[in-house]
């Protein structure tokens, strides 16, 4: 039995004024300062003015909840609730205020998000929305992973591993076995979109040591580093000019997918044959043409990566696919090859809370990438400013580096512990089982062919 | 259900959440009292010794629709003060499964019990399921539709339908699991005394069972889950119907939540554990892991209380058909499918969001499979997890369902607003799913009682028209009428065969 693995959760408050859902006003004219909103409250939003106790102070709407008791309770109809400005600017229509705000409570308290009432959200919907995951009741067994009764291994692997071992006459082993990675969760931290400055990009390290998983750093950035095992190169195609000589000893590296990729794969394995060589390919036009070029030239990893939003980049056809149906049909595909255990699959993009990573590694990666849930951790907002060169609102560049770096370990532990609850419910026991478990997925497109089409045969209305 | 005693139970709150405001601009207003001589509800008042009129009472306006009326008080007012608007209010109320139509419809018919008419009181706009699932009703006249219009029309529902006791309910309805804990027992006490005024059944949920609801046991269901908190021989004796939870559709794969600031002392106490502590219940149950260790979970139950039905609540996994299956050779009267998006006083949000599948999908995959199996007659399908209104609760029927288990729907009745703040701190800030001392003052029995008495009320009158406009005289006659229905949605990308 390896060593268990679990992350400790430190709380590391927020720097800047926390972001209300709700705001609350008070009509003035109408007030007449009866307190009684005051004793209406459970959280604290309605208080007296402590200078001038005959007066109401303004509502403290960061705590609202929106019960609408004292709106309710006012002898005179002088409060209103509305949803905040500032909650509904936050981030855009993929990254949601609720998607920022849960990865804030997370990477604060470390804890699985808990809350009351049913789900409110959409039946289905685009992408990761449109599928389920599988439980299991009374003919299957579920494991009890989360209040740690049962201990659930989420390491993976990264790397060759051969399907069969070949033996010589006296039976010794005759194989060579490939060297292999394991971390111990099947996150790794991607290199970031925007705002990779000096303290962020420390806090993220310091995070991933801690972890004990990857983070890819672009390689002008990994050669100013002092060697740490947790980074890996990512090699742009502009740098095609490799640092031979500090690949040394480099456990692993990341190119990005272009022509004269095989020939580098073979030049590295040459210099260093331990190296393990993932390249990062788009996630996108003639992905499958480019995959059998990557497999047959020799690296291990594939690096799929969609845009932001979890689509494919450029897409030719105006109707871009989802990451999580190209997942499916590269880990076909792999399968096809007969090389899917000999390839490792790490996705990117749009991987934007625990469930995700959990849907794309049913849908057949070994490991989820994320990227800007890393620096929503950090408290960005997602305002779009870098991006028009205005300077960062809540001051990324100036965090005080462990602070940062457990704002991630917080996050990471929850999104852990989020996936060992569908492991868990799932019945598996290592997350390693989970891959490309589509018999365990639950997808609308199935559903709504086999259920509800032949139900409403006779048409639509 | 003659005899049904609906009467006026209006919001505990003075100021009821409304669509439209009746704004009056101060600054022009003379407070003539022109407009309250024309209002006939009251909005508003001229009260005698004092120099202004009363601030509009919005929650009584019928809002836009009294345009067209004489009486409409922003065409007589001479100063033009006044104007209806949409309440920022109703803008901020409800989500996308519960919309705020549903939420004041929902409140509404528990105040008057009469059934609210139009789609945006039936649907919610998730865009998917129930939503997408309309009745297609015969046209008027036709020999489909009034064939047998004199016949009575009947919405009882059978529980039993293999050997043993017979138990029927007056509505094809019931309340779902709540335990003491989740809610406060002013609730569980509300709940009970409605389902003995109407003939149907309320379940304890996982958390005891309190003495209080000794005279309802008649009416009541015990839950026997994963924790087995506040079970044992004597609970399980008072009542006729045994509710064996394998899972939950709301955190399905996992067992019940209450955060240990709900778990106060009194709560403690009937689940023999310690005030404070978290009390998550473990999951699955760990002596049944097979169709034969269920059927020995039954004959456990059977053993102490042989005149119990016994009915199965399980989660919609891919395979819930082979469960429904399982469970009716091990000898359940009833299977209980709670799916996926139904209602919980804590769970995990990604368990709520992902883990196992709509309920819609899961009525006519089980209803099929006991078709094909032989035993459907034998086995009573209870449908959960999404029934918010009366027409849902006739989709899941016409889908194959015989009847449904109604949760969060009682507790909007009750003034939940859907906050999703039930788990933590003192509870629910509006005194239902809470057991927080003074919070839980704040619902009076009588007044809950009476406010669901009058959703179910308004809930049968509305079934009756749906069977009448069907032409059908029983509820049982919707059973798995797929025909009635018409699907609206729009299907998901078909396939996913990615070609690049």
């Amino acid at each position: 039995m390896p060593k268990k693995y679990s992350i400790e959760v430190i709380p590391a408050a927020s720097r800047a004024k926390p972001i209300g859902k709700y705001r609350i006003g008070r009509a003035a004219e109408d007030c007449i300062s009866c307190g009684r909103c005051v004793n209406a409250c459970v959280y604290g939003v309605h208080a007296r003015r402590e200078e001038d106790p005959r007066h109401l102070a303004e509502p403290l709407d960061q705590h609202c909840k929106g019960c609408f008791r004292c709106i309710q309770e006012c002898p005179r109809n002088a409060l209103t609730i509305q949803y905040s400005d500032e909650y509904l600017r936050l981030g855009d229509s993929y990254w949601t205020p609720e998607i920022i705000a849960t990865t804030w409570y997370q990477a604060e308290t470390g804890k699985v998000p808990v809350s009351g009432a049913g789900y409110g959200g959409p039946f289905s919907g685009p992408g990761f929305d449109a599928m389920w995951t599988d439980m299991s009741e009374i003919v299957r067994p579920t494991r009890d992973g989360i209040h740690g009764r049962e201990y659930i291994s989420t390491a993976v692997d990264i790397g060759r591993k051969l399907s069969a071992l070949t033996f010589d006459a006296r039976g010794s082993i005759t194989s060579t076995i490939p060297t292999t990675l394991t971390i111990p969760l099947p996150i790794i931290l991607n290199t970031l979109p925007f705002g990779r400055s000096e303290r962020v990009l420390d806090a993220l390290a310091r995070a991933a040591s801690h972890l004990d998983t990857l983070m890819l750093v672009d390689l002008e950035e990994w050669l100013r580093r002092a060697p740490d095992a947790h980074l890996v190169p990512f090699i742009s195609r502009e740098e095609q000019r490799l640092p031979h000589d500090l690949l040394q000893g480099c456990p692993m590296i990341e190119l990005e997918y272009h022509s004269a990729v095989p020939e580098i794969v073979k030049a590295v394995k040459r210099e260093s044959p331990e190296t393990i060589i993932s390249v990062r390919l788009p996630c996108g036009e003639r992905v499958r043409e480019r995959i059998d070029a990557v497999v047959s030239g020799g690296a291990e990893v594939i690096h799929l990566h969609a845009d932001l939003n979890g689509q494919e980049a450029r897409s030719v056809s105006g109707n871009p696919y989802h990451l999580k149906d190209v997942i499916r049909a590269v880990h076909s595909q792999l399968v096809d090859l007969k090389v899917r255990d000999e390839m490792t699959l790490v996705v990117s993009g749009g991987i934007a809370l625990a469930e995700h990573v959990a849907k794309a590694i049913l849908c057949g990666a070994d490991i989820a990438a994320i990227d800007l849930p890393l620096l929503i951790a950090l408290e960005c907002h997602d305002c779009k400013d870098d991006r028009t060169g205005l300077s960062c609102s809540t001051s990324l560049e100036d965090l005080d580096v462990p602070w940062g770096a457990q704002r991630i370990i917080n996050l990471l532990a929850a999104w852990r512990n989020q996936l060992l609850e569908v492991l868990g419910a799932m019945g598996l026991r290592e997350v390693r089982r989970l891959r490309g478990e589509v018999g365990r997925a639950i997808f609308a497109e199935e559903l709504q062919r086999e259920g509800f089409e032949p139900l409403f045969a006779q048409g639509v209305m | 259900m003659a005899g049904l005693a609906v009467s006026y139970a209006p919001s505990r709150f003075p100021n009821e959440l409304t669509e439209v405001e009746v704004k009056r601009d101060t600054s022009r207003c003379i407070s003539c009292g022109s407009c309250a001589a024309v209002c006939p509800f009251g909005v508003h008042e001229r009260r005698a010794g004092f120099n202004r009129i009363s601030k509009p009472a919005s929650a009584r306006c019928i809002g836009a629709s009294c345009e067209e009326m004489a009486f409409y008080c922003v065409n007589h007012c001479p100063r033009k003060a006044l104007s209806l608007v949409e309440s920022p209010q109703y803008r901020t109320l409800g989500d996308r499964r519960w919309t705020r139509d549903l939420i004041l419809g929902t409140w509404k018919q528990a105040e008057t019990g009469i059934p609210l008419k139009g789609r945006r009181y039936e649907i919610g706009d998730s865009g998917g399921g129930f939503d997408c699932i309309f009745f297609h009703f015969p046209k008027e006249g036709t020999e489909a539709r009034s064939g047998r219009a004199g016949e009575p029309i009947s919405t009882e529902l059978e529980l039993n339908r293999r050997t043993g006791p017979q138990v029927s309910i007056k509505v094809p309805f019931y309340g779902g699991g709540m335990s003491f804990g989740s809610v406060s027992l002013t609730v569980m006490l509300a709940r009970a005394k409605a389902a003995k005024a109407c003939g149907t059944f309320t379940c304890t949920g996982e958390g005891g069972y309190p003495d209080a609801l000794k005279e309802y046991d008649a009416h009541m269901i015990t839950q026997v889950a994963t924790g087995l908190f506040g079970v044992s021989e004597e609970t399980i004796q008072r009542v006729k119907i045994v509710e064996l939870k394998y899972a939950q559709g709301a955190k399905p794969g996992l067992g019940g939540h209450l955060l240990g600031d709900k778990v106060t002392p009194e709560v403690a106490r009937m689940r023999e554990a310690v005030p404070g502590n978290n009390l998550f219940s473990p999951f699955p149950f760990h002596s049944v892991y097979s169709i034969e260790d269920h059927e020995k979970q039954i004959d456990w139950i059977r053993e102490i209380n042989p005149d119990a039905l016994v009915s199965v609540k399980v989660s919609t996994a891919r395979d819930v058909d082979m469960v429904a299956v399982g469970s009716y050779y091990a000898g359940a009267q009833i299977i209980h499918l709670d799916g996926s998006y139904g209602g919980t006083g804590a769970a995990p949000e990604i368990a709520k969001k992902n883990i196992a599948m709509p309920i819609e999908y899961a009525i006519p995959k089980v209803h099929e499979f006991l078709k094909a199996e032989g035993i459907r007659d034998k086995m009573t399908v209870i449908a959960s997890g999404g029934i918010r209104t009366v027409h849902d609760a006739a989709k899941a029927i016409a889908l194959g369902a015989d009847g449904v288990v109604i949760g969060t729907t009682e507790l909007v009745a009750l003034g939940c607003v859907r906050c999703n703040s039930c788990e933590s701190s003192r509870g629910c800030p509006r005194g239902i799913a809470t057991t927080d001392p003074e919070l839980s003052k704040l619902v009076e029995v009588d007044w809950g009682a009476q406010r669901l008495i009058n959703l179910y009320a308004a809930w049968q009158q509305e079934l009756v028209e749906i069977l009448s406009r069907l032409g059908m005289r029983g509820i049982e006659e919707l059973v798995g009428r797929y025909e009635c229905l018409r699907y609206a949605g729009q299907s998901p990308a078909k396939g996913t065969e990615v070609r690049i």
